[in-house]
């Protein structure tokens, strides 16, 4: 009897280990788009340290150098900028193409999961994004609570709430003028281990954004008259809300002792026309005790928003109108591998290689590689 | 709205008949890393869904946090 309580409490202190969240890693992203469009190098830091066990704090920070360019329509006439705009412009000049664009975003957030008595977590958030253009600020908070003594089971309910400025340039008058543009982000989870190999989890979720949601970068062709051989490019314009309602499902599995599954399910739909649905998986295998490999792939599909089309001869007075292929019907599939090689029980290093195409003519590689000290 | 609702009731529902009670000495390989919902290295799950977020119209399912990206 004392062996097998002394096996269970090893046991447990084994699985507690590994459950040690004591980590600093720092990682590099590499992200390039074919024809010349966007490159990002991104550099980030995450610090994750438990006070105890009731508490654990996670802070990170990234900085994005973002160049290169993005399509959209413009007046050739005028040069290939975002702004190339104007009424009555020579249809022959009305280009679909390339705008050179660059950007850096530097984003920071700090996280802090506090445990009760009964061990329910209360998990709060704060997180701040800035770019030139671009400042976002956000608040969350979630509640999980234990269902059942053993911990097999547990609801979680959280929110968050983004207060984002967008600078927006006025053609017109040369100067830019800071707007508003919000989002709230709420979900529902079931969490269930089903056995001491796999566990479910069900999630329910509502996003609302509000404010101005329009590109400041992305023109539209109106009044295309090809009698005159005249067009109007202008600003493209989206509606001020948009709705949200989705549910995910993930399943995990250790399949034997060294290879674990992992698949999910997302299906999303609002009030722009937008359905999506979302396969992922990933494979993880480990290799003595110091390589883990990683396979992944993941499947994507949506429906076009309602008031986008990609013609330059389609819109003419409506109210809302978008060329942003984001916005257009298209299915993607990403292919995901990674290595990480365990140096030691502190070090470790690791290095992926993806590859994301879409069904639209967009496809980047990118490529992860870090290192991550455990204490 | 209710076709979601419904959803998740339906799983907790046959989730609850399919389950068993997994002691805390029998979680060791739940508490695997290459077990957690993050995968082995959040870092590249923060990028990943940065990527998602800024080519594609949809978004959500996977937490309420995540920051804000004019990615517009």
């Amino acid at each position: 009897m004392q062996l097998k309580i002394s096996l269970a409490a090893a046991t447990l202190i084994s699985a507690m280990a590994l459950q040690a969240e004591d980590y600093v890693s720092v990682q590099y992203l590499q992200y390039d788009e074919n024809k010349n469009r966007t490159s990002i190098s991104a550099p980030s830091l995450i610090f994750n340290k438990d006070f105890g066990t009731d508490y654990t704090l996670n802070l990170n920070f990234v900085a994005d150098a973002v160049s290169g360019a993005s399509e959209t329509w413009y007046d050739g006439a005028s040069g290939a900028s975002a702004f190339s705009r104007g009424e009555n412009v020579n249809a022959d000049d009305v280009t679909y193409g390339n705008v050179d664009y660059e950007d850096t975003r530097t984003a920071g957030g700090a996280v802090l999961t506090t445990r009760f008595d009964n061990r329910d977590e209360l998990t709060t958030g704060l997180n701040y994004s800035m770019e030139n253009d671009f400042k976002s600020t956000e608040v969350s908070g979630e509640y999980m609570h234990w269902l059942d003594s053993s911990k097999n089971s547990s609801l979680s309910f959280g929110a968050s709430y983004q207060f984002n400025e967008v600078l927006v340039h006025d053609t017109v008058s040369g100067g830019s003028e800071a707007v508003d543009a919000d989002a709230i982000n709420v979900q529902l989870s079931y969490f269930q281990n089903l056995n001491a190999e796999s566990y479910l989890k069900a999630s329910i979720f509502y996003i609302g954004d509000s404010g101005y949601l329009t590109s400041p970068y992305l023109n539209v062709v109106r009044n295309y008259d090809s009698v005159a051989n005249t067009a109007d490019v202008v600003q493209e314009n989206r509606p001020d809300s948009r709705a949200a309602y989705g549910i995910s499902l993930k399943y995990a599995n250790a399949i034997t002792d060294n290879l674990s599954a992992h698949v999910s399910y997302r299906y999303y739909s609002d009030d722009w026309d937008i359905d999506s649905h979302t396969i992922d998986s990933d494979f993880y295998y480990e290799l003595h005790d110091d390589w883990v490999f990683k396979v992944g792939l993941r499947y994507y599909m949506q429906s076009e928003a309602s008031f986008y089309n990609a013609d330059k001869d389609h819109f003419t007075n409506e109210e809302y109108a978008s060329s942003d292929k984001r916005l257009s019907d298209f299915n993607s599939l990403t292919y995901k591998s990674d290595v990480e090689y365990f140096i030691s029980e502190e070090w470790s290093v690791n290095l992926g290689a993806n590859y994301y195409d879409q069904s639209t003519d967009l496809s980047a590689t990118y490529f992860v590689g870090g290192v991550t000290y455990r204490f | 709205m209710k076709v979601f609702s419904s959803t998740l009731l339906v799983s907790i529902f046959l989730l609850s008949g399919c389950t068993v009670d997994v002691k805390p000495w029998e979680k060791e390989t739940l508490a695997k890393p290459t077990m957690k919902e993050t995968g082995t290295n959040p870092g590249i799950k923060k990028y990943e869904e940065h990527i998602y977020f800024s080519k594609e119209a949809s978004r959500g399912g996977s937490g309420v946090a995540g920051g804000g990206c004019g990615c517009n």
